[in-house]
C-alpha cells in the first residue's frame, strides 16, 4: 500500500501522507497519530477499527477537514487540506464531503425533508428531485419526511442523516459509528444501505467502529493502534475481524 | 453548599457580568439619581451659604406665603436707620436687586436658560457683599458704571474699561465695566449672570427710589447673631421682619430643592422603569441557567441534597450577582449623574459643576433595590429547581414543571384585567375607593401589571407571532431564516420574557409618543381656536418676564388694535400652590377667546376671580361662592367667583383675575412684569407693517420672542419635543438594559445548542451563515418587544389622553411614522444585541461542539 505513492488519481477519493497528530508537549505529549499513511480509493466502503485511544476518530476527523495535522498531508480528491483556510476548508466540507455521526445528528427545529437537504439548503442550490427520491425511497422514508427529529425512532434518524450525507453526492462519507446507539435490527438496516451505496452508486464510505459485525459490511478493514496503521483486511466477516483483533492482543 | 454555589457563579463570568450588568444599570440610574439630586441640593446650600457668608442678620418684608420664585417686596428706606439704631449692629446697609441683562459687544444679550439674570446693588464694605469679591478692577462708584460676574466677562471676552449694554427694568443704557466680581471659588451664581451697581444708581435702575429690598446687617464683635435678631425684630415697624443670615441661606436654599423635587421623583420613576426591565432579564437568565444545570442539580438531589438546599444555592448565587452588581451599579452613579447634567442642559437647564456626594441614602437604597430585585426574581426558577424529580432528571427525561397554557392565560389574563382595571380607577377616579393609595400609584401599579401580565400572556401567542414575522425570513435568507424562525419559538416562555423585557421601554417611548403629539395636536387646535391675536410676546425658559415698558408703547402704536398683557403668579390653594394668571380684562376679547360661560369680563374688571369650568364641576363651586386664596403680599382673602371660562389653553391658567386686582395682591411680587403679551394688529395694516411695529419695539427687550400664531404654535410644539425627547433618552437605558436581556438570552441558547451548531457547521455552514442566524433570531425577538410594546403603548397613550381630555387635551393624534419606526428601532437593537453571541456561536470549535455533552 505504501508503494502507490503516486499522484492523486480520479480513484482516490481520499489520502493521508505520513499524518500525525501530536497533542501537548514534552512530558504530555500524546500522539494520537504517528505517521499514518493511507488511501481511500472511489466507491469502496472502508471501516477503520482500533481499541479506544487508539486514534481512529482522529484520523477521520483530520481526513474530513474537521480537525488539522500536526504534520503530514491529506488530501480530498485533488484538494490537499493543509493549505485551505476555514472558509475554503467549510465549502469542502459542504461539497465533496458528507458525515453522519453517532447521535445527534439532526437538526431539531427542521422536518426529515429539511434536514436531508440540508447541505444544500446551506449552499442555497437546488437538488435533483429524483435523486432525492431515489434516496428516500431505499431509505424508507417516504412517508416520515414532514416529521420532525423528536417525532422519529432512532433508526429513521440516523437513516435520515444518511440520507442526508447522500444527497449532495459528496466525493466520500465519513461515519462515525453511526449505528453506535442502534438496536441491532436498525443497525443493520442503516448498514446495510450504507453498503447498497457503494454498490449501487459508487459512493465512497469511511466508516469509523469498534464493532466486528459493523465491520463485515464495509469491503476493507484497517487496524488502527498507537496512532498507526497495525493491520488491513480485505472482504471481511466478523469472524475474521474478530480473530484479527485477538491476534493484535486487545 | 455555599462554596458550591459560589465556585458556579465564578466558573461562568460571562454569565455572571451580563446577568450582573443589567441590574448594574437599573441600580446606577437609581444611584445616579440620588447623587444628581444631592449635588443639586449641595450646590444651592452651598451657593445660599456663601451669598450671606460673613452677614448676621437680614431685615426684609415678611410675607405671609413663602410662594413662587421671587423675593419679597421692598421696605422704605428709612428702615435701615432704625436698624442703625439697634444697640449691637456694627453696620447695616440696605440693597436693592431685580433683574438686569447684559449685552455682548455684538449687541446680543446674554441670557442663560434657566438660571436669572441678577442685577444687585454693591456695597463698599465687602463683608455686605457676601462672597462677591473683586477679581479685577475697582467697585462701581458713579451711575455709569457696572461690575460684571467673571464667567460672563470671560465668555464674552469683556474686560475692564469696556462699554457695554445693559438692560434694566426701566432703562437700557451703556455702562462702563469697572470690576469683574468672582464669588469665592466660582466664578458666577450658579449660572446666573451678575451685574452690580452703585447703590443708588441700582435704586434708580430698578425704580427702587426710596426703597430697599432688604437690609444686612453686621454684629458687632461679641454679639450673637440670635440675640441681636431679636433686638432688631423688637424695633422694627409691622410687616418687617429680621431673621439670621444662616435660617434665611437655609430658607432659601430649601425652597429651591423643594422646587426640584419634582425632578428627583420623576427621575426615580425612570429609574425604577430601569430596575423592572432588569427584574426580567434576571429570571430569564435564571430559568435558563436552572435548566441547564438541572442534571447537575438533581445529581445533587439524588446523593442527598434536600430541596430548600437546592432553592439556597440558586439564591446564593443570585445573591451574588445582586451584591455585585449593586456595588458596581454605585459607583456608576457618577456616570450617570453626569450624563444627566449633560441632559438637562440640552434642555436649558444649566447646573453649575459640583463636587457629586455619595449619600448613606443613596448605597442603602442601591444595595437593596439591587440585591432584592435579583434574588426575587432568582427565588421562582429555583423553586421550580428544586422539585425536579432527582431520577427523571438524571434520565434526560425532559421534564417540563410548566404551567399549562390554559392555567397561564388564566392567570394572565385577571392579572391583565386587576392592571386595566387599576389603571381607569386611578385615571378616570370615582369609580372604585382606593383606600390610601393616590390617583398616581395606582395607574403605575395598574402599568405593572398590564406589563406582567401581558408577558405571561404573550408566551402563548410567540409562536405565531414569529412565524407570521419569519414568514418573509425564509424568502430572503433560506436556510438561516427558516432556522431563526423555528429557534426563537422553540423555547416560547423564554422568548416571551426576552421580548417583554424590550416590550416595557417601547410601550413607554410609543406611551409619551401619542400623550405627545396629542398634547401638540390639543395645544395646536387651541391656539388655533383661541388666540385672536396675531403677535404673542413671551420669553422662553421657566417664568421669565419683561418690563411693562413694552406693553404701553405697543398700546400707543397706531398700527396696533389691542394689547393684552397677562401677568403670572403663584398662589397658596390649601397648601399647595397654584397659579393664576392676571389679565387685562378690557382688551382681552380682541385677543384671547376665553369662552365665557358664566359672569361677565366687566365684573372681573371690578375684582373676583374667573375659574375653568372643569375645575368649578370638580370642587363643586358655583358662580357667586367665595373661595380662600393665600396671597404673599395680601394673606389669606376670601375671593368671590364673578365668572367661569372653558378655554384655558392659551392663557394658560386655571384662575383669571382682573389687572389691579392682581396688582393689589402681588404688590412687590413680580407685579412690575408682564409674562405675555398678546398683541391683535388694527384693520387694513398690512402683516409686514404690524410685524415691523412689533419687533422694534421688542428690540429694546432682549429676552424676548416676538411670534405670529404659527409661530407661537410651533414654539408650544418644539417645547412638548423637548420633554419627549428628555424622556426618551432616559427610556434609553431601559432598552439598553433590554439588549443586554436579549444579549444573554442568546448567549445563553447558543451555549444550549453547541452541539447543533457544531453539526450545521461540520455538513458545510459557514461562519456567516451561523452569525446570520443568530442575527435573525435577534430581530425577531426584538420586533415582537417592539410591537407588543406599540400595542400597550398605544393603549397606554389612548387612555391617558382619554383621562386628560379634561384637562385640554381633547385631541388625541397618534404618530404614526414615529410609532412605526420603533419597530426598525426594535430591529436594529436586536441587530446589535446579536453579534457578541452570534460571534460566540460562529466561533466554536466543530470538534469539541459536536462532541459536546
Amino acid at each position: 500500500m505504501t508503494t502507490m505513492e503516486t499522484t492523486a488519481t480520479a480513484s482516490i477519493a481520499a489520502r493521508m501522507d505520513n499524518g500525525a497528530k501530536i497533542y501537548g508537549e514534552g512530558d504530555t505529549e500524546v500522539r494520537a497519530l504517528d505517521g499514518v499513511t493511507a488511501q481511500f480509493e472511489s466507491g469502496v466502503f472502508t471501516a477503520i477499527m482500533g481499541p479506544s485511544g487508539s486514534g481512529k476518530s482522529t484520523l477521520l476527523h483530520t481526513l474530513a477537514g474537521l480537525d488539522v495535522l500536526s504534520d503530514g498531508q491529506v488530501h480530498i480528491g485533488d484538494i490537499e487540506l493543509g493549505s485551505l483556510k476555514d472558509k475554503d476548508l467549510t465549502l469542502l466540507r459542504r461539497e465533496k464531503v458528507g458525515f453522519v455521526f453517532q447521535a445527534y445528528n439532526l437538526i431539531p427545529t427542521l422536518s426529515a425533508r429539511e434536514n436531508v437537504l440540508l447541505p444544500l439548503l446551506i449552499a442555497g442550490e437546488d437538488h435533483d428531485e429524483e435523486w432525492f427520491n431515489q434516496v428516500v425511497g431505499i431509505l424508507g422514508l417516504g412517508d416520515r419526511l414532514t416529521h420532525r427529529p423528536s417525532e422519529l425512532s432512532g433508526g429513521q434518524q440516523q437513516r435520515v442523516a444518511a440520507a442526508r450525507a447522500l444527497v449532495s453526492r459528496p466525493e466520500i462519507i465519513f461515519a462515525d459509528e453511526p449505528s453506535g446507539n442502534l438496536d441491532s435490527k436498525s443497525a443493520a438496516e442503516l448498514l446495510d444501505f450504507m453498503r447498497r451505496a457503494v454498490k449501487e452508486f459508487g459512493q465512497t464510505i469511511v466508516m469509523v467502529t469498534h464493532d466486528p459485525v459493523s465491520a463485515s459490511y464495509a469491503d476493507r478493514v484497517i487496524f488502527l493502534e498507537d496512532g498507526k496503521i497495525v493491520d488491513e483486511l480485505l472482504d471481511p466477516t466478523p469472524g475474521t475481524v474478530l480473530d484479527r483483533m485477538r491476534q493484535l492482543g486487545a | 453548599m455555599i462554596r458550591t454555589a459560589l465556585k458556579t457563579v465564578f466558573a461562568h463570568k460571562l454569565r455572571l457580568a451580563l446577568t450582573a450588568l443589567s441590574v448594574m444599570i437599573g441600580v446606577a440610574f437609581i444611584a445616579g439619581t440620588f447623587i444628581f439630586t444631592d449635588t443639586i441640593d449641595n450646590t444651592f446650600n452651598q451657593l445660599f451659604e456663601d451669598v450671606y457668608e460673613g452677614q448676621d442678620v437680614i431685615v426684609q418684608a415678611e410675607t405671609e406665603f413663602d410662594v413662587g420664585f421671587s423675593g419679597p417686596p421692598p421696605i422704605d428706606e428709612s428702615v435701615v436707620d432704625v436698624v442703625r439704631g439697634v444697640p449691637g449692629v456694627e453696620l447695616a446697609e440696605g440693597n436693592v436687586g431685580s433683574f438686569a441683562v447684559i449685552y455682548d459687544k455684538d449687541g446680543e444679550a446674554i441670557v442663560p436658560t434657566g438660571p436669572p439674570t441678577i442685577g444687585a446693588s454693591l456695597t463698599e464694605d465687602s463683608r455686605l457683599n457676601g462672597n462677591a469679591q473683586l477679581r479685577d478692577g475697582r467697585l462701581p462708584e458713579a451711575s455709569g458704571e457696572v461690575a460684571v460676574d467673571a464667567r460672563t466677562a470671560q465668555d464674552n471676552d469683556l474686560q475692564v474699561g469696556d462699554v457695554v449694554q445693559v438692560q434694566t427694568p426701566t432703562d437700557v443704557g451703556d455702562f462702563e465695566i469697572v470690576s469683574i466680581i468672582g464669588f469665592g471659588e466660582s466664578d458666577n451664581l450658579a449660572g446666573a449672570t451678575f451685574a452690580g451697581f452703585e447703590f443708588e444708581t441700582a435704586q434708580r435702575l430698578f425704580d427702587l427710589e426710596g426703597q430697599v429690598s432688604s437690609i444686612t446687617v453686621i454684629a458687632e464683635e461679641g454679639t450673637s447673631p440670635d440675640l441681636l435678631r431679636n433686638a432688631i425684630a423688637s424695633a422694627l415697624p409691622d410687616g418687617i421682619e429680621a431673621v439670621t443670615a444662616a435660617d434665611e441661606a437655609a430658607d432659601q436654599s430649601e425652597a429651591l430643592s423643594d422646587q426640584l423635587g419634582f425632578l428627583q421623583t420623576a427621575l426615580l420613576v425612570f429609574a425604577l422603569v430601569a430596575v423592572f426591565v432588569a427584574s426580567f432579564i434576571i429570571q430569564n437568565t435564571f430559568r435558563i441557567i436552572v435548566r441547564q444545570r438541572q442534571k447537575e442539580l438533581a445529581l445533587m438531589r439524588a446523593v442527598g441534597a434536600t430541596g430548600s438546599q437546592v432553592v439556597w444555592m440558586v439564591v446564593i448565587e443570585a445573591l451574588v450577582v445582586g451584591v455585585v452588581a449593586s456595588v458596581v451599579g454605585i459607583a456608576f452613579g457618577f456616570v450617570i449623574a453626569q450624563g444627566l447634567t449633560g441632559v438637562m442642559s440640552t434642555i436649558g437647564f444649566d447646573l453649575p459643576a459640583s463636587s457629586a456626594p455619595l449619600a448613606p441614602r443613596t448605597i442603602i437604597v442601591g444595595l437593596t433595590v439591587g440585591i432584592v430585585v435579583t434574588v426575587m426574581a432568582a427565588v421562582l426558577p429555583a423553586v421550580r429547581a428544586s422539585k425536579i424529580p432527582p431520577v427523571a432528571a438524571l434520565q434526560d427525561v425532559d421534564v417540563s414543571l410548566r404551567m399549562s397554557d390554559r392555567r397561564r392565560n388564566i392567570i394572565g389574563g385577571g392579572v391583565l384585567a386587576i392592571g386595566v382595571g387599576l389603571i381607569v380607577a386611578g385615571l378616570f377616579g370615582d369609580v372604585l375607593d382606593l383606600g390610601p393609595l393616590n390617583e398616581l400609584s395606582a395607574v403605575g401599579i395598574g402599568a405593572i401589571f398590564v406589563f406582567l401580565a401581558v408577558s405571561v400572556l404573550s408566551s402563548t401567542i410567540v409562536k405565531p407571532f414569529a412565524r407570521v414575522l419569519g414568514w418573509p425570513m425564509p424568502k430572503i435568507d433560506n436556510l438561516t431564516g427558516t432556522l431563526a424562525v423555528e429557534n426563537s419559538v422553540r423555547k416560547p416562555r423564554r422568548t416571551a420574557t426576552t421580548a417583554s423585557a424590550l416590550m416595557i421601554g417601547l410601550a413607554l417611548v410609543a406611551f409619551f409618543f401619542v400623550l405627545g403629539d396629542s398634547i401638540k395636536a390639543s395645544a395646536g387646535a387651541a391656539i388655533e381656536e383661541g388666540l385672536r391675536a396675531d403677535y404673542v410676546i413671551n420669553v422662553d425658559g421657566f417664568g421669565g418676564g419683561f418690563g411693562q415698558g413694552l406693553g404701553e408703547e405697543l398700546r400707543d402704536a397706531p398700527e396696533v388694535e389691542a394689547v393684552t398683557p397677562l401677568r403670572f403668579g403663584f398662589w397658596d390653594h390649601d397648601g399647595t400652590d397654584d397659579f393664576v394668571m392676571g389679565i387685562d380684562t378690557t382688551t382681552i376679547d380682541q385677543t384671547i377667546f376665553l369662552g365665557v360661560t358664566q359672569g361677565s369680563l366687566e365684573a372681573l374688571g371690578d375684582g373676583g376671580v374667573f375659574v375653568l369650568e372643569d375645575i368649578v364641576d370638580q370642587e363643586g363651586w358655583v358662580l357667586g361662592d367665595t373661595i380662600p386664596m393665600g396671597f404673599s403680599a395680601t394673606g389669606l382673602q376670601d375671593v368671590e367667583i364673578v365668572g367661569v371660562f372653558t378655554e384655558a389653553n392659551v392663557v394658560q391658567s386655571n384662575y383669571l383675575v382682573g389687572l389691579d386686582f392682581y396688582d393689589e395682591n402681588f404688590e412687590g411680587f413680580g407685579t412690575d412684569l408682564d409674562f405675555v403679551l398678546a398683541v391683535a394688529a388694527a384693520d387694513g395694516v398690512t402683516e409686514d407693517a404690524s410685524r415691523a411695529v412689533v419687533e422694534s419695539a421688542a428690540a429694546d427687550y432682549p429676552n424676548v420672542n416676538v411670534r405670529d400664531q404659527a409661530e407661537y404654535r410651533q414654539s408650544q410644539e418644539d417645547q412638548v419635543d423637548q420633554l419627549l425627547v428628555m424622556f426618551n433618552a432616559l427610556l434609553f437605558l431601559a432598552v439598553i438594559i433590554a439588549m443586554f436581556g436579549i444579549t444573554n438570552t442568546l448567549a445563553l441558547s447558543v451555549f444550549e445548542r453547541t452541539r447543533e451548531i457544531g453539526l450545521l457547521r461540520a455538513v458545510g455552514m459557514s461562519r456567516r451563515q451561523i452569525r446570520r442566524m443568530i442575527r435573525w433570531e435577534a430581530v425577531i425577538v426584538a420586533i415582537i418587544g417592539a410591537i407588543l410594546g406599540i400595542i400597550v403603548g398605544l393603549f397606554f397613550g389612548v387612555i391617558v389622553t382619554a383621562a386628560l381630555a379634561s384637562q385640554g387635551i381633547d385631541v388625541l393624534s397618534i404618530p404614526s411614522i414615529q410609532i412605526l419606526g420603533l419597530v426598525i428601532f426594535g430591529a436594529i437593537a436586536g441587530l446589535l444585541a446579536a453579534i457578541l453571541p452570534a460571534r460566540r456561536a460562529a466561533k466554536l470549535n466543530i470538534l469539541e461542539a459536536i462532541a459536546y455533552e
